[in-house]
């Protein structure tokens, strides 16, 4: 210290004092800013807050270590080591009371001069004082000093011999030459600790080993041979365990096993200067190296020493850095209390206070809440009670939606299921397997598509419009839902459905691609003349009637530019139709806001042999792109349906109708998929979370029917 | 007790006070730029005749190779004694005097040449890397043989090959060589490694111009005095042994002074170059120092050997010595 790197040492009892030590002394109070006013001296130690320096001693010249007093009071008595091995007594700030006043100035000196490395003051009896020296032949390293203790002349000493009165020792009432204990002799100590398990233990590191000191039996030692000797430092929190170093090692101890260390540190490339266990945080130690801008910190919390056990634990390593300059850290000390806090002082006694993040972690909730841990804080986030309904997290609407039977209820997608049943009862052979397999494959199966050119309903004119008719065609019309079974492909119930759904503008367009433009301006001024109707269908219809196949009319002209104004997609794609060249309508089949189904049964319509399967190809691949479910239409519940449900899943996360949708529509191979059983299985463990017992009771026996390769569940066995 | 068998290997070198000027370089380096080498055992004695260098290998590519130079052929090890701890004995004899029975008398008996050297922390006895064998036969029944490998000490197995081994030759050993007592009082001290820096100039001095301090020194023309001065720097530790007038010359606080503050008078072995194949000549002077339980210091020299002992014994010294002596004719 003397002269080189300040050090810094923490108040064991008045949580905002600590002292910095180089060449002088100098007592520092740590406040907030907030609370004083900027005062002359103070300096800033992070943004909310600053030391005051109170006092500077430097009457003790070459200083190597200081120890703290450990008991309450006298509160600012310091040991001081210094570089021929006496030990000096002295005090910061305050004027000393008359224990502090007697103590002050007493000097302890070993019999031979050499280097004190180390000091550490008994926290029981603080009368006792451990001094660690350098090695001097045959004399003892280990001195223990009673602070107390009178001056005595020893007698041992021949009077002759006491020469050396050089002008300091004159006062001799303040001279202690005869130690408590004399330990380690022949031996060098370069760190020290007292053991918490008995105020008699002290472990020292002397020059090749750790030594435990039994002071009730000062002729028994126990000792490990390490180089690990610097630094002893005692696990505040775990008793066992203690840390020491070498060079850029650290060793950790357990003096139940005082063998070899239960583990040691990465090594650093270059070495130690500190290493210290975080008071307020279990586990948790800090290491400093020369030169260094970080701190190092090792978090063994959970880590708790494996007796016996050969595999290293896990330890958490990651470095902080104090300093927002990037400034080299000479020392550091934690704060006694503060959770986690440090102050790191540099070479040019820069000050900054630190306290060190703790790692957060994180974990979603089985509902949509979000905890995480941070230090001894415990924070949630749950999604607010005013979320609008579609806003709402995907768990939250599958909670919801197993609360209300979903998925035990036939919905939409299986239609398919039930529009192809009959079918499936009187049609056997190899277009069975095709019901499932989607619009894509049943429209590339197709053969013996015939063409026809039909009349307008309800006008002798002539359309040049071509048809294209055959039985896939008409069975993928089916899965659309436009027709029912039977030969004739008739869409009037499925228009009178719409229209009692009120859905005006898709039934006109429907009635409309079957050329029947009567039929569609009767719906639109249904509609409008219907209950909340919109007066704006009369409008439509009234440009509806006048429909001219003119190619040059004004007719064709005003509607293929005003069509793209309207805001509705399926007047929209009527005026597209009418006013297309035959076999080209892109207007109506990339007109995404309309239905995917309708758009396909338009297409089975008019796209012919070569049109129609690029057509549902690039719809499909673009369903499975998006993850749309209307596109499980074109694929079935194929590979290619679970390619598609993968990309839905992985968008939403909704596993719940990911499983229904594949458990109810496949039979066979499909469930197999890894990634089917992965939904499924999510959703049960899903379920389970919410603790919907029965739900999930509900969804495995509707499983075990549905897909009976499905294994039937152990029962739980009642033995009472 | 146990006995430590260092993992430095040393080599023994004088370099002609006319020649000093060529290797000052490397050993300003390893005295005083510790961290620019790997050296990590150093020392340099300064004797009216020469300088006296024990260093290990690293430190020795720091020298370079003059006519100047002359390098005893052997490597040497260092053992070093270590006393079990914990016994709270109040009095211990300093030096070679503890050791005197244990093991340089054994080592004597054996024929084993041995090279002291002393320094303010403990005595290291070299003996040739080549009796190492024989060294731990004869000493592995009085000590825990220990041995350090990178640092770490481990157990030294003995070989236990006894065969061919010569009987030790248990016969009185009397001083063969002329002693003397030069008039200068010695210390044997140390300083903090910190402050070696400050004082580096002044050590330079003295031990490469001392041919101007002797004219301003106070005993200029006392033709008892002698030049003597030893530095050492061994893992990490400083000793040094000087005169008490060369003592004054350091800056208060600097010099680690024991609180007895002792002083030592010299005994020089030797009239004709010792050599480093003769045995027992340690064993002869520490031998009686023992039986008189006086402590001593030892420091073996390319040339000759040095004994410091306490100032007040140094007549019942020479007396001891005079009567082994004489009981030799």
């Amino acid at each position: 210290m003397s002269g080189s790197k300040p050090d810094i040492l923490w108040s064991p009892h008045h949580v905002d004092r600590y002292v910095i030590c180089d060449s002088e002394l100098s007592l520092y109070r740590i406040g907030s800013i907030g609370s004083a006013e900027p005062k002359a001296g103070t300096l800033p130690l992070s943004q909310e807050t600053a030391a005051t320096l109170l006092a500077i001693n430097s009457d003790t010249p070459y200083m190597k270590c200081v120890a703290w007093y450990p008991k309450h009071e006298p509160e600012c008595l310091l040991a001081v080591g210094q570089a021929n091995g006496r030990v000096v007594l002295t005090s910061l700030g305050q004027s000393p009371n008359s224990k502090c006043k007697e103590l002050m100035g007493r000097e302890f000196v070993p019999k031979h001069a050499r280097q004190c490395n180390t000091l550490a003051w008994n926290p029981w009896d603080s009368n006792w004082l451990a001094a660690g020296l350098d090695k001097h032949r045959a004399d003892f390293s280990v001195l223990i000093w009673d602070i107390s203790s009178k001056y005595a002349p020893d007698i041992a000493v021949p009077m002759e011999k006491i020469r050396l009165s050089s002008a300091g020792d004159t006062d001799s009432g303040l001279v202690v030459t005869k130690p408590l204990y004399e330990l380690g002799q022949n031996d060098a100590c370069l760190s020290l600790c007292w053991l918490p398990r008995d105020q008699k233990l002290l472990l020292a590191g002397m020059h090749r080993n750790l030594a435990i000191f039994d002071l009730r039996n000062t002729s028994q030692k126990t000792f490990v041979n390490t180089k690990a000797i610097q630094g002893v430092t005692v696990d505040p929190h775990f008793h066992e365990r203690v840390a020491s170093f070498f060079e850029g090692q650290v060793a950790i101890w357990d003096l139940r096993k005082f063998e070899k260390p239960v583990l040691t540190l990465t090594e650093q490339p270059k070495p130690l200067t500190k290493v210290a266990w975080c008071p307020t945080r279990t586990g948790l130690l800090a290491t400093l190296t020369r030169d260094s801008n970080v701190v190092r910190l090792y978090d063994m919390q959970h880590a708790p020493t494996p007796i016996g056990d050969e595999t290293e634990p896990t330890i958490i390593e990651r470095s902080v850095q104090p300093c927002s300059d990037n400034s080299v850290i000479s020392s550091f000390a934690w704060h006694p209390s503060a959770q986690n806090r440090m102050v790191v002082v540099s070479p040019n006694r820069a000050m900054t206070d630190f306290t060190v993040f703790e790692r957060i972690s994180l974990a979603w909730g089985s509902t949509t809440s979000l905890m995480w841990a941070c230090g001894r804080h415990l924070y949630e986030c749950a999604e607010g009670e005013g979320a609008a309904e579609k806003d709402r997290d995907i768990a939250t609407k599958m909670r919801q939606r197993a609360q209300n039977g979903y998925g035990h209820d036939t919905v939409q997608v299986w239609r398919n299921h039930l529009l192809a049943g009959d079918l499936e009862q009187k049609q056997q052979g190899p277009k069975q397997s095709l019901i499932y397999s989607g619009i894509k494959n049943i429209v590339k199966s197709s053969s013996g598509t015939t063409e026809n050119r039909r009349c307008w309903r309800g006008s002798d004119r002539q359309t040049d419009v071509a048809r294209y008719q055959s039985e896939e065609r008409s069975l993928a019309l089916r899965l659309c839902g436009w027709i029912g079974r039977g030969p004739e492909v008739d869409v009037e119930p499925f228009l009178k459905s719409l229209e009692l759904e009120g859905e005006w503008e898709r039934a006109a367009a429907v009635a409309l691609f079957n050329l029947d433009i009567r039929r569609a301006i009767q719906i639109l001024n249904k509609g409008a003349s219907s209950e909340k109707g919109d007066l704006n269908l009369n409008v439509v219809a009234m440009a509806l009637s006048g429909y001219t196949d003119e190619k040059k009319s004004l007719w064709r002209e005003m509607c293929s530019t005003l069509r793209l104004q309207l805001k509705k997609p399926y007047l929209c794609v009527m005026f597209a139709f009418l006013t297309s060249e035959p076999g080209a309508y892109d207007g109506v089949l990339y007109e995404s806001s309309v239905a995917v189904r309708d758009r396909v049964a338009f297409a089975c319509m008019f796209l012919n042999d070569s049109q129609l399967p690029r057509y549902i190809d690039k719809l499909t691949n673009e369903m499975k792109e998006a993850g749309n479910l209307e596109g499980i239409l074109l694929t079935g519940l194929t590979k290619d349906g679970v390619d598609l449900m993968e990309s839905y899943v992985d968008r939403t996360g909704d596993v719940q109708t990911a499983s229904f949708c594949v458990l109810m529509g496949s039979p066979g191979d499909v469930v197999k998929d890894t990634r089917v059983q992965c939904w499924i299985e999510n959703y049960r463990n899903l379920l389970d979370a919410w603790r919907f017992w029965h739900k999930r009771a509900e969804f495995d026996i509707h499983r075990s029917k549905l897909d009976p390769s499905s294994k039937p569940l152990a029962q739980a066995s009642d033995h009472t | 007790m146990e006995l430590h068998i260092l993992e430095h290997s040393l080599k023994v070198a004088s370099i002609a006070k006319e020649g000093i000027q060529i290797c000052t370089h490397g050993l300003i380096k390893l005295a005083f730029l510790p961290s620019k080498t790997r050296c990590k055992f150093f020392s340099l004695t300064e004797t009216p005749e020469d300088y006296t260098i024990i260093v290990d290998e690293d430190g020795f590519k720091e020298l370079p190779q003059s006519e100047y130079l002359s390098v005893a052929e052997a490597t040497w090890l260092a053992l070093n004694v270590v006393s079990g701890g914990g016994s709270a004995t109040s009095s211990q004899p300093i030096g070679v005097t503890k050791i005197a029975k244990s093991v340089i008398a054994p080592l004597a008996d054996h024929n084993i040449s041995v090279f002291m050297l002393s320094t303010y922390q403990t005595d290291f006895i070299l003996v040739r890397e080549r009796d190492l064998p024989m060294v731990m036969h004869t000493l592995s029944s009085e000590f825990t043989l220990l041995r350090v490998v990178n640092g770490e000490t481990v157990a030294a197995n003995s070989t236990g090959v006894t065969n061919g081994f010569v009987k030790p030759k248990l016969v009185p050993r009397p001083i063969i060589h002329p002693l003397s007592s030069p008039s200068n009082m010695f210390c044997v001290t140390s300083l903090d490694p910190d402050t070696l820096p400050s004082v580096a100039t002044l050590l330079m001095d003295v031990m490469f111009y001392s041919g101007g301090v002797k004219d301003s020194g106070a005993s200029g023309d006392d033709s008892g005095h002698i030049r003597f001065f030893s530095f050492s720097l061994i893992e990490g530790y400083i000793s040094l042994v000087m005169d008490e007038q060369t003592t004054r010359r350091f800056p208060n606080n600097v010099l680690f002074t024991s609180a007895s503050g002792e002083l030592w008078k010299m005994v020089r072995i030797g009239g004709q170059p010792l050599g480093f194949d003769e045995c027992g000549i340690v064993a002869q002077i520490s031998e009686p120092l023992a039986t008189a339980d006086i402590p001593a210091y030892y420091i073996s020299t390319f040339k000759f050997d040095h004994a410091l002992v306490p100032e007040e014994n140094i007549q019942s010294v020479i007396g001891a010595l005079r009567t082994n002596e004489s009981a030799g004719h």
